[in-house]
């Protein structure tokens, strides 16, 4: 390899040779990187059922929520499922800047990995539990368009998913009121989601043999990744907000992005997230919590508002994040290249006045840029 | 002097408080809380739960506050909030107070949502005057 690597050298031009050479040095991580590194993992994390939800975890449950995440009979039109927009060969997304259900929607519509380890569902956090979230696009007029009413009519319409119904819930869904009927459609959903977890990746592999000193482990992580993790954890300050094994946060930031989905209407971002969750009744701190104590209700209690909430949102997980495109909350950067250069030439001037003195520009160079993105097509 | 703490708040590494918090606080909270600042004639004593700060994990401080003075044991307020001055934001949550007695509450629902440099405010009220103390910690990813 290294007798290659000189002839190599030896036959282009200067520069080229010193660009060759540059790119042949070793990432050394030191103890401190290391940690930071360490700290990515391990994967998959440990998650049990969610207390709110008392069909979360249970197989039946999981089985009859895949069935109506693909049932069309949950759209008003019986045109369209939940499948329609998060499609599992497009890593449960649908490929296009901003989602199209009966009518385009102001954002990217996000794929549905590691549900269990958010704190906030939705680009604003406008809910605070998959079972809720999953409320939301039932209802909207531009998702699947339906009613409590409608779709206590179609469940009780349709053999397959009454008797899906009646089997979980213990009784038939004319036994509930819709309100009811809803909720526990939208809690079967979650605890299938809740099952679409990402696998282990070549960046896991490395993370552990790190973790092992296994040197030959190591080596095999290609070295523009290693280029690119080193940036990630150092110059590019990218582990402030995607820290953790789940690459996130879970919290909300503004990064520079416009926030009007369309001339004169703007998008608030977390501060409408906010204002909805606390409306909501179908929040942890409301009567459809299965938890009796509330424990799970403690960030949806203290959550706060203020005016650095308008244009956040929340900073998603990277894992899989090669296979998500667009990206942004609204579809804006069509390739991972386009997201580093947002980063890397970010308008100061844009950021909000009230908001974080975090992002600058990180001026990278086009090697580098190429690195960042090697390694984050290993998440 | 104030230090910088990671994570974790020991009362060992704060030998800040004076004779103010020994003559005003009871002297078995103060065991019970071993982390102690003062300034200005007001004094106070803290712990949080757990007692390593976690990124992105709530926790709790329980703090009993005195401020100096004949009749003045205890302060008519306490209210304790979080930043990270260098990124110029506080937390993305309101702590809730829960009073356990005169000058001691318990602050619950704070969570540092980054790595960083983040300061902790105990503003002790007596009246409308206002003593703030602050606490820096670094809490590691």
């Amino acid at each position: 390899m290294i007798f290659r690597r000189a002839v190599r050298g030896a036959l282009v031009a200067g520069a080229a040779v010193l660009l060759t050479g540059a790119a042949d040095v070793p990432t050394v991580f030191d103890n401190d990187e290391t940690a930071l590194i360490l700290s990515h993992g391990p994967w998959p994390e440990k998650t049990g059922p969610d207390p709110s939800n008392r069909v979360s975890g249970k197989p039946a449950a999981i089985a009859y929520g895949r069935t109506l995440f693909e049932s069309t009979d949950l759209s008003i039109d019986r045109q369209r499922s939940c499948a329609t927009c998060h499609q599992e060969n497009l890593a449960f997304t649908d490929g296009i800047a901003r989602g199209f259900g009966i009518a385009r929607v102001d954002r990217n519509t996000p794929p549905l990995f590691n549900m269990r380890l958010n704190r906030w569902f939705g680009w604003d956090g406008k809910s605070d539990s998959l079972w809720a979230q999953s409320i939301a696009p039932i209802l909207d007029t531009r998702e699947l368009g339906m009613t409590p009413d409608t779709l206590k009519a179609r469940i009780k319409a349709t053999p397959p998913l009454a008797d899906g119904y009646r089997q979980i819930f213990g009784a038939a869904p004319a036994a509930h009121d819709a309100e009811t009927v809803m909720v526990n459609i939208a809690k079967a959903m979650a605890a299938f989601q809740e099952t679409i977890v990402s696998g282990r990746s070549s960046f896991d592999e490395f993370r552990d043999a790190l973790a092992a000193k296994d040197a030959d482990a190591i080596a095999a992580y290609p070295a523009p990744a290693k280029r690119g993790l080193k940036l990630f954890i150092g110059k590019g300050r990218c582990d402030l907000c995607h820290f953790g094994a789940n690459f996130t946060n879970g919290e909300f930031h503004d990064i520079g992005l416009p926030h009007f989905p369309e001339p004169g209407r703007v998008d608030k971002g977390r501060y409408g997230g906010i204002q909805l969750l606390r409306k909501s009744k179908f929040n942890l701190l409301g009567p459809y919590n299965d938890d009796a104590l509330r424990a799970t209700a403690g960030f949806t209690r203290h959550v706060r508002l203020t005016t650095k909430n308008w244009g956040e949102f929340r900073v998603p997980s990277l894992r899989e994040v090669a296979r998500t495109a667009p990206y942004m909350h609204d579809g804006s950067k069509a390739t991972l290249k386009d997201v580093v250069d947002h980063y890397s030439e970010i308008p100061e001037d844009r950021l909000h006045q009230d908001g974080e003195k975090l992002l600058k520009p990180l001026n990278l160079t086009d090697r580098e840029k190429a690195d960042l993105v090697a390694f984050l097509r290993t998440l | 002097m104030r230090k910088i703490l990671s994570g974790t708040v020991l009362g060992a590494s704060l030998a800040i408080a004076g004779p103010a918090l020994a003559d005003h606080c009871p002297t078995d909270t103060l065991a019970a809380l071993p982390a102690q600042l003062a300034d200005g004639g007001t004094a106070i004593a803290y712990k949080t739960d757990p007692a390593k700060i976690e990124v992105g994990k709530p926790f709790s401080i329980e703090v009993v506050a005195c401020v100096e003075g004949e009749k003045r044991m205890a302060p008519s307020r306490i209210r304790v909030d979080a930043g990270m001055p260098m990124h110029g934001h506080g937390m993305n949550y309101t702590p809730s107070e829960r009073k356990i007695g005169p000058g001691h509450s318990a602050f619950e629902g704070l969570v540092f949502h980054m790595p960083g440099h983040w300061q902790i405010t105990f503003d002790v009220y007596e009246g409308d005057k206002r003593q703030r103390l602050t606490q820096k910690i670094s809490i590691k990813r």
